[in-house]
């Protein structure tokens, strides 16, 4: 079947099956691949990506029931090759170890921001516990989103979502 | 990880017969050095490349799993030549003898090796090549090479005003000849090494371009899936092959050595094919146990074989006879998965005459045997491209999945990706072995005078040595290929270095007490095992700290100063134990509902001591603190040190509080993060990792961090409800 979604603000129309995963369709169709493989069954977050401004776990959305979304991801967070400040935050922490979560963690952190831009250290904990690190990055993810969210009046949503 | 052994497979004369011997080994320069004036490289040797433009290449022969070989083996270079790390492009290496671990003499990254290996050769690297450039261009000027420096990738005349880029220098410097010994750069003037705090591949890292195997793309690359015996050994028989070939985008569908193979356009077709799958298995050889009867088997296995002897100072047994009070307990530790975030996968290709296969793998040489094992390719015919890999933990030193790719792709002749779902991942890997400890202490009065250890349980080499054996061979013909693996074996402890896998850490015992007898029970109980992040510290780590706790309480001391007493010719043990107790309050009351314990553990060369600060809250066990204290040598990276050692804490924690495979009839139980659960970060606790400054030569950090973690955190609960724990993982 046929479904069209737009991806970081290109239309895409793929013909799948209907019950094919959202992450399937990025990952081998749209050819994103910094959208992450981890558990297939929503329970690791490494697969997150934004749709229609929420943050969903992509491996177990299946495409049908989004036909026609405005989908983000990892890719598409910042526009003209600029670096998100989150992103910038995670290369100055020095974030990723193995690095395969990490745009999960960092997909699920720019939802949080841009819904609540001064979070606490507990707003941020609940807003991430859903995804897992292997290698043990919590530490450091905490101090990247606190550092963000830190320079007030500064950070400003990205225009994603829109 | 734990061969800690060169040359695994080093068969002298007189040992093994005439087999192994009559293969020479060949002269090993595969890897071009030199200048090529065609592309203007220059390659002053195997790892650096540096071009007329400037640009400047590091070819990388640790992986890079997270553990940060691509930024600390990087700066040992960066520094000798005079550039900042960050200018300089990493590029995994291909298979080449050159690129072997020296330690082990295959080209595999673990055991902690990859900065203690590399300290010496890449830093000595980097400097000849600068010091090439300098005498170039001293040449060019006419000047005394001596008077000349190097700042930020430039040779810079005596005058300090002119200066060459080393680009300008390349085709020159290729014509130099140093004579003796080029003087590394005295720690004063070190400006990288220590001091480096950042991460050369975050940024690929947080956007998302940083390419693993899962990544891997090709034209026409098509997708397969495995259906693997839900028993381990399991071979299947027949399929319902004619419905499943007719499913959309379903191409392909056949039985391979470890189970039946689907091939689809898609991914998703795939795995909705496979769903409809029927297979018939022939379980006749298939694994039929239960962690019970493990057990039960290590039991039986223990009372019957005291084992061999691993250590034996004085005599136990006198020193049991005359104590006063003789302790004795008896630990398990359960089958672990290593849950790395990226599933196994591997990308294979058979075309031209040979096979390129992409894998997140931590030996490639050993993956071009397990390719080469299912073609007609003789290893040199297949190239292994690394990838980075989302974290390894010791189980992608194991090669199946590059096995099954490369049995498919053989079949096939078009590219493909062959991906492991997660439960796949938990339920076909090769795991941590479960293992049985059982301790005997002798004290008198306090003091401890005996200590018996007895380890029971399998060592992994059994099961490595499959491929690893080739690998170090790689010219043999491949039907020796098992031949090799059966002589490694034999001749383990002979001709081979012993297998330490299982007795690692133990043996190691360092508390002065005058009698002590270290055993290994060797019982296989034919689950596949492999490397575990710090592999049979990990276990032994557990048993000797919680052991050692348990002393202290039975001899009415602090668990700190029992220890230390037993410390005095151990320095390096005692510094990080004070540390971390000072540092954690130790000897102070914990607050309210909280309990501390401690523990002390060396492995991989570094001395690593744990202060553990733990409750219980709602019927869970709750960690609120962990404060370390670590020794390992000179730092290169003191960021990336701390991330390891913290990795570690919350890896042993996982165990500590989840690890569990368990089997019923052969088939594991677990699936899943639901059924394996991994620390999420609302369970994190605190931690505190305080470095010692040391001059001593680094050792590693990537496993150390694991095993004294465990015991702590046991020894807080026993603190904090007097209930000894001894089988892991530890309840509430």
């Amino acid at each position: 079947m046929a479904f069209s979604l737009t991806i970081n603000g290109q239309r895409h129309t793929v013909d799948v099956d209907s019950d094919t995963p959202l992450l399937w369709v990025i990952r081998d169709e749209a050819g994103l691949k910094g959208t992450k493989f981890g558990c297939g069954a929503g329970l690791c977050g490494a697969c997150t990506v934004h749709v229609n401004g929420q943050p969903a776990r992509s491996c177990s959305t299946p495409v049908a029931s989004i036909d026609g979304a405005i989908v983000t991801t990892i890719e598409g967070l910042s526009e003209d090759g600029q670096l998100h400040p989150l992103q910038q935050a995670w290369i100055d922490q020095g974030v990723p170890q193995c690095g395969y979560c990490q745009s999960g963690q960092i997909m699920t952190a720019a939802h949080l921001l841009n819904n609540n831009p001064s979070p606490s250290r507990q707003d941020i904990v609940t807003a991430m516990t859903g995804n897992l690190c292997r290698c043990g990055t919590y530490s450091r993810i905490v101090s990247a989103v606190e550092a963000v969210a830190g320079a007030v009046g500064h950070y400003e949503p990205a225009g994603e979502d829109a | 990880m734990t061969m800690n052994r060169r040359d695994f497979l080093k068969v002298s004369t007189g040992a093994s017969g005439s087999l192994i011997l009559a293969v020479s080994i060949p002269g090993c320069a595969t890897v071009q050095t030199g200048f090529q004036p065609e592309t203007g490289e220059w390659k002053p040797d195997i790892w650096l490349e540096l071009t007329r433009d400037d640009d400047i290449l590091f070819t990388l022969a640790r992986v890079e799993m997270g553990q940060g070989t691509y930024t600390g083996l990087t700066t040992l270079v960066a520094e000798e030549l005079d550039v900042e790390p960050g200018r300089i492009k990493v590029k995994f290496a291909p298979v080449a003898p050159e690129y072997r671990n020296p330690l082990f003499g295959l080209q595999l990254t673990g055991a902690s090796t990859s900065l203690a290996t590399s300290w010496e050769p890449l830093r000595v690297a980097g400097a000849q090549a600068r010091q090439m450039l300098v005498m170039a261009a001293a040449r060019v000027w006419e000047v005394d090479a001596e008077q000349c420096k190097t700042q930020d990738g430039r040779v810079v005349h005596p005058n300090g005003l002119d200066s060459l880029r080393y680009g300008q220098l390349v085709e020159l410097a290729d014509r130099e000849v140093i004579r003796g010994e080029v003087p590394l750069k005295p720690r004063s003037e070190w400006k990288y090494i220590g001091r480096m705090g950042s991460r050369l591949d975050a940024r690929a890292k947080a956007t998302g371009t940083a390419v693993y195997g899962m990544d891997v793309e090709l034209p026409g690359m098509v997708y397969a899936v495995m259906t693997r015996s839900p028993r381990y050994g399991g071979k299947a028989r027949s399929f319902n092959r004619d419905d499943v070939i007719g499913m959309p985008g379903v191409t392909d569908a056949f039985i391979t050595e470890r189970g039946v193979a689907l091939v689809a356009q898609r991914y998703w077709q795939a795995r909705k094919a496979q769903q409809q799958l029927q297979v018939e298995w022939d379980f006749s050889e298939a694994l039929d146990t239960s962690t019970e009867a493990v057990f039960e088997g290590y039991r039986q296995a223990a009372s019957k074989d005291p084992g061999a002897k691993e250590r034996s100072d004085g005599n136990v047994d006198r020193a049991a006879a005359r104590a006063k009070q003789v302790v004795e307990a008896e630990y398990e530790q359960p089958y672990l998965a290593h849950a790395t975030m990226e599933p196994m996968n591997a990308t294979a290709w058979y075309h031209d005459g040979g096979m390129d296969v992409w894998a997140p793998t931590q030996a490639p040489d050993l993956g071009r045997i397990a390719a080469a094992r299912h073609t007609d390719l003789s290893p040199g015919k297949v190239n292994i491209h690394t990838t980075f890999l989302g974290g390894g933990f010791g189980r992608r030193l194991t090669q199946d999945y590059i096995e099954e790719a490369a049995a498919v792709a053989y079949q096939l002749k078009v590219p493909v990706k062959l991906i492991w779902s997660r439960e796949e991942d938990t339920r076909h890997g090769f795991l941590r072995p479960a293992m049985l400890h059982r301790m005997k202490g002798s004290l008198n009065d306090g003091e401890l005078t005996g200590w018996h250890h007895q380890i029971v349980g399998p060592q992994i080499l059994d099961w490595y040595v499959r491929n690893a054996a080739p690998a170090q061979y790689p010219w043999a013909p491949k039907f020796l290929y098992d031949t090799l693996g059966r002589v490694g074996l034999m001749a383990e402890g002979i001709a081979t270095p012993k297998d330490i896998s299982a007795i690692e850490g133990a043996t190691e015992y360092p508390y002065k007490v005058p009698n002590v007898s270290v055993r290994h029970t060797h019982t296989d109980p034919g689950v596949p095992i492999t490397w575990w992040r710090s592999v049979g510290y990990s276990h032994n780590g557990f048993a000797v700290e919680t052991f050692m706790d348990e002393l202290a309480h039975e001899s009415g001391e602090d668990p700190l100063q029992f220890r230390l007493k037993m410390l005095d010719a151990e320095p390096r043990h005692r510094e990080v134990l004070e540390r971390a107790a000072r540092l954690a309050d130790w000897g102070q009351p914990a607050p309210e509902g909280r309990a501390r314990g401690l523990a002390l553990f060396k492995s991989f060369g570094t001395y690593v001591a744990q202060v553990v600060e733990a409750g219980v809250e709602s019927g869970e066990i709750r960690v609120y603190k962990v404060t370390c204290a670590v020794d390992c040598g000179q730092v290169v990276n003191p960021r990336i040190v701390e991330d390891q050692i913290e990795g570690g804490i919350l890896f042993g924690l996982t165990a500590a509080l989840y690890g569990e495979i368990n089997f019923d009839n052969g088939e594991i139980r677990q699936s899943n993060f639901h059924d394996y659960r991994l620390m999420q970060m609302h369970q994190k606790p605190e931690v505190v990792v305080d470095i010692v400054d040391s001059e001593a030569d680094p050792t590693g950090v990537g496993e150390p961090g694991v095993p004294p973690v465990i015991s702590a955190l046991g020894n807080a609960l026993f603190a904090l409800t007097g209930k000894r724990q001894r089988r892991l993982p530890l309840t509430a």
